[in-house]
């Protein structure tokens, strides 16, 4: 699922400033983790920690929600059938569920038993059994709730298809503690991993239905809770102006009904506090200078610096935040022809971009879609890279940009065509400044290019997004999974029937017949190996075509008080994870 | 008095009206973020999308979502919902009023208390260093933008980040109810702050009103009666040239309570400006539409008060 | 008659100077005035704008005290020098015994303030002990002394809300709320249309006689002075060039200046068609002024002589309270004021040469028969 690749950035500028940070090849070699991953221990048991944002949350309802800083707070609030352990970002765990997924050797049934024991935070109180996660993936249909991703993983289930929010035939509960999904495609593998994010989380129907049943639901302004903290609430169970006053704070307490027996993580923290609103310039500051502080913003290039010069103890480089790429209008002239791609992919000096955003600290370069983390990212090739010669060189070889140019019929190596290629970026440093190294890169190879830059929402929303717009490079774009199954890098951004007139996600347009079905086959192809398998072939495939420039394998930083022991979720941006972080 | 009031409290009505509709066409028909596309994600196929539009009540036609909004409006007193947390847009709206008005009044008060002295005494020795301080000063008032004034008063004196920690710093604004010394010692920075540029205006134009007016026949009078200077300058003097301050500062209060946005966000401070720029971002158009209407209530307010006050301190204007 | 052979004046002006330093220059608006006033006496001061004689007048009361202004002399009030006195001093005899009413008084009355109270604050400046009530009783008195109708009404008016002469009324009560020694009116008719000032004029005699004050007039025009003045001064360029009793004055006026502000006055009885009679040329430059006298580029009889020596003021043989300052002979001035007032062609008896120094004035005109 296309996510922003980074949090809310405030538009500072001083990248410059990060040149100071281990760029030009200098020898740092601890892959830029300043802190390390901990579990935790050696804090004490109490406190409360305190997250700055400036950007609200977007929602509460698990069944809507899926933007990082919500999976935060909804990782210690609700419990998914599988999890992500935060050191492990690609090897599921089972949370609410007793035991590993079982996948029958057709894939088309998964069978997941849960654990005895978990009980509902107030004011529901009772235990947690399959029939509240089976409401919790049917309410994911519902229109009222809408949730983004229902039908992408869960339509396969027999009876989805006509599902608007009543029972679905194909979710299975033959008892209290066993669900069972029956796919009409081979698709258990990828269900399973897909039980991580949120929606699978459980949802009390009795409770529920009839906040449900109002257009839009307000279920999330009575959220229940299953995990170690609950979001505060007055007896009714009402949240909104309670623990969660919109654009100002959310409150988590102690869910009292937890039991840590049926629970693997720790939960340090008695309460945790979010504080919305204010400056992250401001905010960082704060969190560097106080105690008991996390910043939940993604922080300014002057931040950065600071903390990785005086408190390098503070700050903490998660990898996996995704893959930064720069995509090519496959769709219209010039770059319906593969060899102009090729030449601007092989003429497009990669190092350099990630120098201008601060150097190795910030991540590896990128050679192809998948990024460690993801499974199947070895299979493509890992650091080293698909093969492919225009990618070989990360800082751009200019000899062969001009073969390939040639090959395209610019006999001088330079583009001498009529189109003026209209190129997309973001404003505000340092994504304006790689965009205008691409800009310039391709005004090297002989195009003529008007360069437009602008905010993220209008990014997406009217341009790249929009095939209508004819926009032909889009240099800021990135991709993060939503689980650490390869189909949620590839497929939506690369396959062919993706292609919208508007929230289009794929956005080079690709439409490869024979990459197209091999992704159809990898749809259904059973077992994590397996699928590692195909879709990293799948992965080079697409790599091949030059339909898009992958530049960076990014790393977000995360900053947090000197007393905090932050334990990050590599499988979330590196948060800190509440259930597991404490303070000293 | 009365019939001149009703006169203009119903024009209000109508401007109110014009600007809710101008509001709905700004984001409706010329949108530049589409709260379902926002809300959706770019993952949700066209089918998803289509259905969260619906629960918005989005799809339907305009006429319609508008007329929907201003009956609701004019019927019920209800502004709307959230598009995001569906929290009703009018309870937001209480939520954060007080927070706004606390940091307007504060900031009038100090801007008045400090401008006011300043520009007569200005005005009274010019050409000294007190006249040479006072305009430097508010050149430099003037210029300097409120977000960076907030920066540096933050990184000066803030007690979690500032060089001498002596103030509250960032975030630490809490309701009056809840605890009034930190209430008022949050809000003794952001008041400094936002009170800056418009002290520095204030200042100035009654220098300038006040040289004028120390000129006039009247003043002459005033001496010639062998009143002492001090009233002469204040009692005489200030009566007359203080007359534009109070409209202009009139109006601005009313822009004010709207929402001082940047003040707001670099102190952390939940007001309605803060709820603006929020509702922006997310393109949750209930909330912009209940913060753009508030605010131009305000204005309106502000403006028909500020015709009243000076019908009150200028006698000439009554017969009009 | 001297000044000195009167019983006590009330204020005795002597030798005043007042100049003030400015970028052009130094501009010497007064350059040695002397007149004294008599209690229930009243002065009148003639001239055109830039005679000085708003500038004497100010001086007198301390408004024109600034870092840029020269003042010698003295301006004796009751023996009392003013332009000596301390800041203290002068503010508590300002609208205590020395009073001013100025020229318009919709912009001298406070536009914001009630008329009342700008009475009541000049009734309680100079009695600490004076309530409210007592100061508003008395403000009430002296809207009633100045004759305007419904004073308990209007004391709480407005300026803007009188017509003009009810304003000068109650300009004129504010000046005399502590009973001044001296009231000093600067044009106070000026802004006012014709009935009206003779009401104000009228009033204004009362009260002189009334409260035995005495009065300076100030106006440049001279049918106000003929009703209201004892005494005439005409003042030309920062000096005082004619100075006699008003009767004397208008019977027989000796400086050429004054024929030519006796003349310019439209007549009801001159024959139709007849043109009025200008005096040409423009005032002096007070920074520059005209070598010899000063009135030399204006006038018609001038002669040689006349741009290099400067004329004093002197008595006239026979008529000492009747002093001029005038190089032509009496007997030569005498004449020439029958030749003009008789009607006949009044030429010069030298013809006038051109100006030597001063600004240009224009020819000087030979008079033309009516």
């Amino acid at each position: 699922m296309p996510r922003p690749v980074k949090r809310a950035l405030p538009f500072l500028t001083l990248c410059i400033a990060l040149f100071a940070l281990g760029a030009c090849g200098s020898s740092s070699n601890d892959g830029g983790t300043a802190a390390k991953v901990d579990d935790g221990a050696g804090g004490h048991r109490g406190g409360t920690l305190s997250l700055l944002t400036s950007q609200d949350i977007s929602s509460l309802d698990p069944g809507i929600t899926y933007g990082s800083l919500d999976l935060n707070l909804l990782s210690a609030v609700v419990r998914t059938l599988y999890a992500y352990a935060p050191d492990n970002p690609t090897d599921i765990v089972p949370d609410l569920a007793a035991s590993a997924p079982q996948v029958s050797p057709d894939g088309k049934t998964l069978t997941v038993r849960i654990r005895r024991g978990v009980k509902f935070g107030p004011p529901v109180n009772r235990e947690v059994t399959s029939r509240d996660v089976k409401y919790a993936i049917e309410r994911g249909f519902n229109p009222n709730v809408a949730s983004p991703y229902a039908s992408t993983y869960y339509g396969d289930l027999v009876g989805a298809a006509r599902a608007t929010g009543g029972p679905i035939a194909g979710l299975q509960t033959p008892d209290d503690y066993t669900l069972v999904f029956k796919l009409t495609r081979p698709t258990a593998s990828l269900v399973a991993q897909s039980t991580v994010l949120p929606l699978s989380a459980p949802v009390p129907p009795e409770y529920a239905k009839p906040f449900d049943a109002r257009s839009p639901s307000d279920y999330a302004n009575h959220l229940v809770s299953s995990g170690p903290y609950m979001v505060a609430a007055d007896r009714d169970g009402t949240v909104l102006g309670n623990g969660y006053v919109p654009g100002r704070s959310v409150r988590l307490v102690r869910n009292p009904n937890w039991g840590a027996a049926t629970d693997d993580r720790p939960a340090y923290l008695d309460a945790v506090t979010f504080r919305i609103g204010g400056s992250t310039t401001v905010s960082g500051q704060q969190v560097l200078a106080g105690k008991g502080l996390v910043l939940g913003d993604s922080p300014t290039p002057a931040l950065v610096k600071k903390a990785y010069q005086t408190a390098r103890d503070q700050i903490f480089f998660s990898p996996g935040a995704g893959t930064r790429y720069a995509a090519l209008n496959t769709a219209i002239a010039p770059f319906d022809d593969a060899n102009l791609r090729k030449a601007v992919a092989a003429a497009l000096d990669r190092e350099q971009m990630r120098r201008i955003r601060g150097g190795e600290i910030v991540g590896d370069i990128g050679s192809h879609f998948l990024y460690p983390g993801v499974l199947g990212f070895e299979e493509a090739g890992g650091l080293e890279g698909t093969g492919v010669d225009f990618l070989a060189d990360p800082q751009g070889d200019r000899a062969l940009a001009e073969r390939y140019m040639r090959a395209a019929g610019y006999a001088d190596g330079r583009y001498t065509g009529d189109e003026t290629l209209q190129v997309v970026g973001l404003a505000g440093a340092p994504d304006s400044n790689d965009a205008q190294i691409v800009d310039q890169t391709l005004q090297d190879l002989g195009f003529k290019t008007q360069l437009k830059l602008v905010d993220t929402t209008v990014m997406y929303g009217r341009f790249c997004g929009v095939p209508r717009a004819r926009v032909h490079v889009c240099p800021n774009l990135g991709w993060i999974r939503d689980f650490a199954d390869p189909q949620t890098v590839l497929n939506l951004a690369f396959n062919g029937k993706f292609i919208f007139p508007e929230n289009n996600p794929n956005w080079p347009q690709l439409n490869d017949p024979a990459i197209n079905r091999a992704m159809a086959r990898g749809e259904v192809t059973v077992g994590d190996q397996a699928r590692a398998d195909v879709w990293g072939a799948i992965d080079r495939q697409i790599t091949a075509t030059g339909a898009a420039i992958p530049w960076l394998y990014d790393r977000q930083p995360n900053v947090f008080s000197a007393d905090v022991r932050c334990v990050p979720e590599l499988w979330n941006q590196g948060h800190c994870d509440f259930a597991y972080t404490s303070l000293k | 008095m009365a019939a001149y009031v009703l006169r203009r409290v119903l024009w209000g009505l109508v401007l109110l009206v014009l600007v809710s509709l101008l509001t709905f066409v700004v984001f409706y028909v010329l949108p530049s973020a589409d709260p379902a596309q926002l809300r959706a994600g770019r993952n949700a196929s066209p089918a998803t999308l289509a259905q969260i539009r619906e629960s918005l009540g989005l799809d339907r036609p305009l006429t319609a979502q508008y007329w929907t909004f201003l009956s609701q409006l004019a019927f019920h007193a209800n502004l709307g919902y959230s598009y995001f947390s569906q929290a009703s847009v009018g309870s937001l709206l209480v939520d954060r009023l007080p927070a706004t008005i606390s940091l307007t009044l504060g900031a009038i008060v100090i801007w008045v208390v400090v401008a006011v002295p300043l520009g007569v005494v200005a005005a009274t020795h010019r050409g000294t260093w007190v006249d040479k301080l006072t305009t430097g000063g508010a050149l430099l008032g003037i210029s300097a933008p409120v977000y960076w004034l907030g920066l540096v008063a933050l990184y000066l004196f803030a007690d979690d980040i500032g060089k001498w920690p002596l103030l509250p710093g960032a975030g630490s604004y809490v309701p009056f109810s809840e605890d009034a010394w930190q209430w008022l010692t949050s809000l003794i920075l952001p008041w400094l702050v936002l009170a800056c540029t418009f002290t520095a205006v204030y200042a100035r134009l009654l220098r300038g009103n006040m040289i004028e007016v120390l000129s006039e026949d009247y003043v002459r009078t005033a001496r010639a009666k062998g009143l002492s200077e001090r009233r002469v300058v204040w009692r005489h003097g200030l009566r007359a040239a203080v007359t534009p301050l109070v409209t202009l500062a009139g109006l601005d209060i009313g822009l004010l309570l709207g929402g001082a946005v940047l003040t707001e966000t670099v102190f952390g401070i939940p007001g309605i400006g803060q709820l603006n720029y929020q509702a922006i971002v997310h393109a949750d158009y209930p909330v912009i539409q209940g913060t753009v209407l508030l605010a131009a209530c305000f204005v309106i307010v502000a403006n028909i008060a500020v015709d009243i006050a000076y019908a009150y301190l200028d006698p000439r204007a009554r017969t009009a | 008659m001297s000044a000195e052979a009167q019983p006590a004046a009330a204020l005795r002006v002597e030798d005043l100077r007042v100049a003030f330093d400015t970028r052009d220059g130094l501009v010497q608006a007064v350059d040695g005035i002397s007149y004294s006033v008599a209690p229930g006496r009243t002065l009148g001061i003639v001239g055109e704008s830039g005679s000085g004689k708003t500038v004497a007048a100010m001086t007198a009361m301390g408004l024109t005290r600034g870092a840029r202004t020269r003042v010698s002399g003295r301006v004796l009030l009751d023996g009392e020098d003013l332009l000596a006195a301390s800041p203290a001093r002068l503010q508590a005899l300002r609208g205590d015994a020395i009073a001013m009413v100025f020229q318009d008084p919709l912009s001298a009355l406070h536009p914001l303030l009630r008329v009342g109270h700008q009475i009541e604050e000049a009734v309680r400046a100079h009695g600490s002990e004076v309530s409210r009530a007592a100061g508003r009783a008395r403000a009430v008195e002296l809207l009633e002394l100045v004759a305007i109708p419904n004073a308990a009404q209007r004391i709480d008016a407005y300026p803007h809300e009188l017509s003009g002469g009810m304003r000068q009324r109650a300009m004129i009560a504010m000046a005399l709320a502590n009973n001044p020694r001296v009231l000093i009116a600067d044009e106070p008719t000026t802004a006012l249309d014709v009935t009206v000032q003779a009401q104000i004029l009228a009033l204004l005699r009362r009260l002189r006689d009334a409260l035995g004050m005495a009065m300076v007039l100030i106006t440049h025009d001279l049918g106000v002075v003929a009703e209201t003045a004892d005494e005439v001064a005409v003042m030309y360029a920062g000096r005082i060039v004619e100075h006699a009793p008003a009767a004397e004055l208008f019977a027989s006026p000796q400086h050429p200046y004054t024929w030519g502000l006796l003349r310019s006055v439209p007549r009801l009885d001159a024959p139709v068609g007849a043109e009025l009679v200008p005096i040409p040329g423009r005032p002096p430059s007070l920074i520059d002024p005209p070598s010899g006298c000063r009135f030399h580029p204006r006038c018609a009889y001038v002669r040689d002589r006349h741009r290099m020596v400067d004329p004093a003021l002197e008595s006239l043989a026979g008529v000492p309270s009747h002093r001029v300052a005038c190089l032509l002979p009496e007997t030569e001035r005498r004449a020439i004021w029958a030749g003009l007032t008789s009607g006949a062609a009044a030429s010069p008896v030298v013809a006038p040469e051109s100006p030597s120094s001063g600004p240009a004035a224009g020819p000087a005109s030979a008079e033309r028969p009516a």
